[in-house]
């Protein structure tokens, strides 16, 4: 199941879904990422895995997969066509441990 | 009372607008038939309100304080959201609301047990609205629309029976609650099979998509409220076929009625099963 792991209380949740909702905390986060995630209490693995953009781990801890694609292309590229494609296969490749060409458009 | 003169149910992937270019050809031209046919029908339906149920995709709230539904209740809708915009691709667009048939539902189905939050404010729009607008020309055709975004992935979710549960609710209170004459649209947006941000990304269970639209077209609600449990859902896309639940309340509001599906693709790239259905009201 999708969700056995999911635990809601992670802080990476609340990440996420500030930099959609506010275009200046996700500026300061596209020019240097550091000062940005430093500002959250995030569990010391939980920041580890966000630096090394290890989503398995992530998902492990319980991050919520759909949050995880959005996370994906909040550190890659958000644009429809070869920047969302990059974020898909380096979240898949996470994922699953296997290399992935960053424009694969199939399994 | 009110009446439901229109009743149709799409996929609403976001690759529709923004990687529909690069699509092949025959995949384009089964898009262009469903949400055509789509358009032109709501289009003629001369239609008071779209109550449209499509899912949120964690676009409105966070998820330690997650409503299973939510209902847009602004007299404008204007999307897609600002981060969505360039993922999306697709043009922007300002849905006239009806904040009085918003605060009927929200009030109506209290009355029947049933908790639907609201929002006066613009909700965040992602493909859930999005898509349809823009293959179904909502805007363009000045067809006024009610969304009530759906909680398709947060732990607990509304399975199919309570979400066909919510759909036999919200078309009593349609029937029942909404003004003489009011003619309503209704427009289930979501699924088909496809993972989002899981392992099996770009899989697509073309078998469950099919099953699931001859069961449609079979008008086999029984049947589909006994097989279409979340955990066949998970198997054909861990957190995204889950979507079709938004169906379910369509199913449930209209009751038995002839389905016939307008079209279907699976194209890898799209990353989603594409469907459409469309039924048939009146007598």
């Amino acid at each position: 199941m999708a969700f056995e792991g999911f635990d809601a209380t992670l802080v990476t949740h609340d990440l996420v879904q500030d930099l959609k909702w506010d275009p200046e905390l996700r500026a300061r986060f596209e020019v240097d990422p550091t000062p940005v995630l430093d500002g959250y209490a995030f569990r010391p693995e939980e920041r580890a895995a966000i630096d090394a953009a290890d989503f398995r781990a992530l998902y492990d801890m319980g991050l919520h997969p759909y949050l995880g694609s959005q996370l994906a292309r909040l550190m890659y590229g958000n644009a429809a066509g070869p920047e969302a494609t990059k974020a898909v296969n380096r979240l898949v490749a996470s994922l699953t441990g296997e290399d992935r060409p960053d424009n694969a458009t199939a399994t | 009372m009110g009446e439901i003169v229109l009743s149709v149910a799409a996929s609403h992937a976001p690759g529709l607008a923004g990687l529909y270019d690069g699509a092949p050809e025959e995949t384009k031209a089964e898009v262009d038939k469903m949400y055509g046919t789509m358009a032109a029908e709501i289009a003629a339906a001369d239609l008071d309100v779209l109550i449209l149920i499509g899912n949120d995709h964690l676009a409105n709230s966070r998820v330690l304080e997650y409503p299973d539904f939510l209902v847009g209740m602004a007299a404008e809708h204007h999307g897609p959201y600002e981060w969505y915009q360039e993922w999306l691709n697709c043009r922007d667009y300002t849905l006239q609301g009806r904040p009085d048939v918003a605060e009927a539902l929200i009030a109506g189905m209290a009355r029947r047990d049933i908790k639907f939050f609201g929002r006066r404010s613009n909700l965040f729009y992602d493909d859930n609205l999005s898509i349809p607008t823009v293959l179904c020309d909502l805007d363009t055709n000045a067809v006024p629309v009610v969304p009530v975004l759906t909680n398709c992935n947060v732990p607990p979710v509304p399975d199919q029976r309570q979400c066909y549960a919510v759909g036999q609710a919200l078309g009593d209170l349609i029937r029942n609650d909404l003004p003489d004459g009011m003619r309503v649209g209704l427009f289930g947006s979501g699924g088909m099979s496809h993972e989002p941000g899981g392992k099996r990304y770009f899989f697509i269970d073309e078998e469950f998509d099919h099953w699931f639209l001859d069961m449609l077209e079979a008008d086999d609600h029984e049947r589909l409220l006994d097989e279409a449990t979340p955990e066949r859902m998970e198997e054909s896309g861990a957190g995204g076929t889950a979507e079709l639940y938004a169906w379910f309340v369509v199913l449930g509001a209209i009751g038995s009625r002839p389905c016939s599906r307008l079209g279907y693709t699976a194209y890898d790239n799209f990353k989603c099963g594409v469907g459409a259905v469309r039924w048939q009201m009146g007598n």
